[in-house]
């Protein structure tokens, strides 16, 4: 009950500062517009005149899956961007201007404040990130050859699981800090790093978060998966489980000092 | 080599561009509307409107991101 009150109210809010229209149309964009300017590149060139007369290009045309995958790969540098600085402020601006306050005199709990927040996030950018890769699809089917929607969907299973990841790494961060920027800033090295270790750490265990990526490419490749995917979808959920249960029992230890 | 602005114009393939345009002016007379509505923002507001106007797609986006007042 108290949940959903809240629930809506993040939504209510997410309306008013019209992130169910922006956040969408930049999944959109950011999902489609790689696949587009790759097809078109070789005439973009030709008429930009940049080249010398009698230069030839031979450009490799990407196949279908290639072209799709190119969408994941702008997904995870802005995708992932604009889920780290749009959430950035979700509790820590709160807390600094003292909304928070506010809302927690009243017999509000903790956990549903969180979650509520957290949840509500989920969902916008669950449908953006659909909405991007149904859009990247259709593209990828006009400019490029078939490419079977169950792909899409499938692929889009996966990768929402790594983009729940990164959006509860950035409301633990939220949790601790009260400066936006600072909350930003680390969750963006946090992510930075955690990607980068993902050579290193995947050479000796399996089912560590950012392996889902490889998982994607392979799925939308091949139409299967290899190995641990089941693994590693079960540790990046735990994971993530660890996560937002911390983050309530140290929000709920700060909240009560100050 | 020499083409006419008319003939520029039908050799782009719309049914595939338009789209995309469509959705993009979505978002940049959103980012307007909302600039007009909001009292102050993150830094001086005519810089604002200068990002909306002239960084085609990533000013909008920039200024529901960081120019919008996060606690107001």
């Amino acid at each position: 009950m108290q949940w959903m009150t809240l629930f809506q109210k993040e939504t209510l809010e997410n309306w008013r500062n019209f992130k169910w229209l922006w956040v969408p149309i930049t999944f959109i964009l950011v999902a489609a517009l790689d696949p587009v300017t790759t097809h078109y590149l070789p005439v973009i060139l030709e008429k930009s005149g940049e080249l010398p007369e009698g230069a030839i290009l031979d450009l490799p045309t990407p196949t279908p899956p290639e072209a799709f995958l190119l969408s994941f790969g702008q997904l995870n540098l802005l995708g992932v961007a604009v889920v780290l600085l749009m959430t950035m402020g979700i509790i820590a601006a709160e807390r600094k201007s003292g909304v928070t306050e506010l809302i927690l005199v009243k017999p509000v709990s903790y956990t549903a404040y969180i979650t509520a927040k957290w949840a509500s996030t989920l969902v916008l950018i669950f449908f953006s990130l659909f909405l991007g890769l149904l859009t990247s699809w259709y593209y990828v089917n006009i400019l490029y050859g078939d490419l079977a929607f169950s792909i899409m969907i499938g692929s889009f299973f996966l990768y929402s699981v790594w983009i729940t990841f990164v959006l509860t790494i950035s409301i633990f961060m939220n949790v601790f800090f009260k400066t936006p920027g600072l909350v930003g800033f680390l969750s963006v090295a946090l992510i930075i790093l955690i990607n980068s270790l993902n050579g290193l750490v995947s050479r000796f265990i399996d089912g560590y978060p950012p392996q889902i990526n490889a998982y994607i490419r392979e799925y939308v490749i091949n139409g299967s998966t290899s190995g641990d995917l089941w693994l590693t979808l079960i540790i990046t959920l735990l994971l993530i489980g660890v996560l937002l249960i911390s983050s309530v029992l140290i929000f709920r230890k700060k909240e009560l000092a100050a | 080599m020499e083409q006419t602005f008319s003939e520029v114009i039908s050799s782009i393939p719309w049914g595939i561009v338009a789209p995309l345009l469509v959705i993009q002016s979505i978002l940049l007379i959103v980012a307007l509307v909302d600039w007009f509505r909001i009292e102050s923002t993150n830094g001086p507001k005519w810089v604002w409107l200068i990002i909306i106007l002239f960084f085609n797609i990533p000013g909008p986006i920039l200024y529901f991101l960081i120019g919008r007042r996060n606690d107001g």
